[in-house]
């Protein structure tokens, strides 16, 4: 059908053979991409790795003093398996849409622009979930390196702004305590990992619009399943920070 | 011609909600676990056992990976080999380095150190402290 070749001529670019050649292109692009932020991801958690080497006692007395909420953790973990669902049914609704557009493709499309905003409202419960942590955090003054100022386990800074140990309470320095070291990793793991949700929520809306301007369908989908690729990553990520950060003793 | 790529594969949705279903028990499993108070060695082991399994079940199904091109399979498990190169490989050097932290008394000399402020009475210690001990107790109410 020469409407359905004008259409094949929009979606693939002049430097592809074909639409085939172009949505493995894309797709071995992103894989790229997201195997660079594994490799990204993998400092942090090396980091983590590292100073739970050099300060054990210190990691387990965070959870002993239950610094971080589990129950707030454990609902984000939820909220984050729950939209990485929702992303996974949109990117099969897309799949789904055929070639001819008819009703069947107006109600995949509308299904999967419906899934594409659930997965965006998830994504922003787990932000607002994070941003009643942090301020938590914040208000109490479990903060990273030098900003920590939390006053139930308080650390003795020499008059260099060297960070001896904890002060016991006898007096004494515990050397071997290091409490805003382990905020440090906290909030830049978990900081980081909160970027990619801001990015994903963007990128997500971004296709719910191009969806509602009636693109995509089943052979033109890779930008949904690249994102969808995405979503899942972020989704990885915190599926490995959840126990290190809030459970592990 | 539209069953010659991989692309067009569309898992059956009953396959989205096991592994969904799989994800949530083991988050349940996880946490559950993290409550029974083992060793330390064991909870990280138990603990990483049970996200990997969890990632399994996304990069396989969620991510497609299943249904992938070889290319692109081998592109991720080649980031995994090198991510446990240097995750041993600087596990080996911290190991070995700590070592000589100790022979070199780089802990003695942070413990001098503190000691010399004890001495000096600049330790101040704030209101609001809790030990330890008794932090244990009450997050055990």
């Amino acid at each position: 059908m020469s409407s359905e070749n004008a259409n094949q001529k929009h979606y693939h670019a002049f430097f592809f053979h074909t639409m085939e050649q172009q949505n493995s292109s894309h797709k071995l692009g992103m894989w790229a991409f997201l195997v660079q932020e594994l490799l990204f991801f993998s400092g942090l958690f090396m980091a983590y790795i590292a100073m739970r080497y050099f300060y054990p006692e210190t990691f387990s007395e965070v959870q002993t003093r239950n610094l971080l909420s589990i129950p707030m953790g454990f609902t984000n973990t939820i909220v984050l398996l729950t939209s990485s669902l929702t992303m996974a049914l949109a990117v099969r609704e897309a799949q789904l849409i055929p070639l001819q557009e008819n009703e069947e493709a107006k109600l995949h499309r509308k299904r999967m622009i419906q899934l594409l905003v659930v997965t965006a409202a998830l994504a922003c419960v787990f932000l607002v979930i994070k941003y009643f942590e942090y301020s938590h955090k914040i208000h109490v003054g479990t903060l990273p390196g030098k900003f920590y100022h939390f006053a139930e386990w308080p650390i003795f800074t020499d008059s260099d702004g060297t960070v001896l140990g904890a002060i016991r309470p006898d007096g004494s320095i515990d050397v071997t305590s290091a409490p805003h070291i382990f905020f440090s990793l906290y909030f830049v793991a978990t900081g980081t990992h909160g970027l990619h949700v801001v990015i994903g929520v963007g990128v997500i809306l971004w296709l719910a619009l191009r969806a509602k301007r009636g693109e995509f369908n089943g052979e033109h989908y890779a930008a949904v399943e690249n994102v969808g690729l995405y979503w899942h990553l972020v989704d990885l990520i915190w599926i490995f920070l959840f126990p290190l950060m809030y459970l592990v003793k | 011609m539209g069953h010659s790529h991989s692309e067009h594969h569309v898992t059956p949705l009953s396959t989205y909600f096991t592994v969904f279903g799989s994800l949530i028990v083991l988050t349940f499993v996880t946490v559950g676990v993290s409550e029974l108070g083992l060793p330390s060695t064991l909870s990280i082991i138990v603990a990483m056992a049970v996200a990997l399994v969890k990632a399994t079940l996304v990069a396989t199904w969620f991510m497609h990976l299943i249904h992938d091109t070889k290319l692109n399979i081998s592109l991720f498990l080649a980031s995994l080999w090198f991510m446990s190169i240097f995750f041993i490989f600087t596990t080996f050097d911290m190991a070995s380095r700590s070592n000589v932290m100790k022979m070199s008394g780089t802990f003695e000399f942070r413990q001098d150190r503190a000691d010399a402020n004890v001495a000096a009475g600049n330790v101040v210690v704030p209101e609001g402290i809790v030990a330890i001990e008794d932090a244990a107790s009450a997050s055990g109410h």
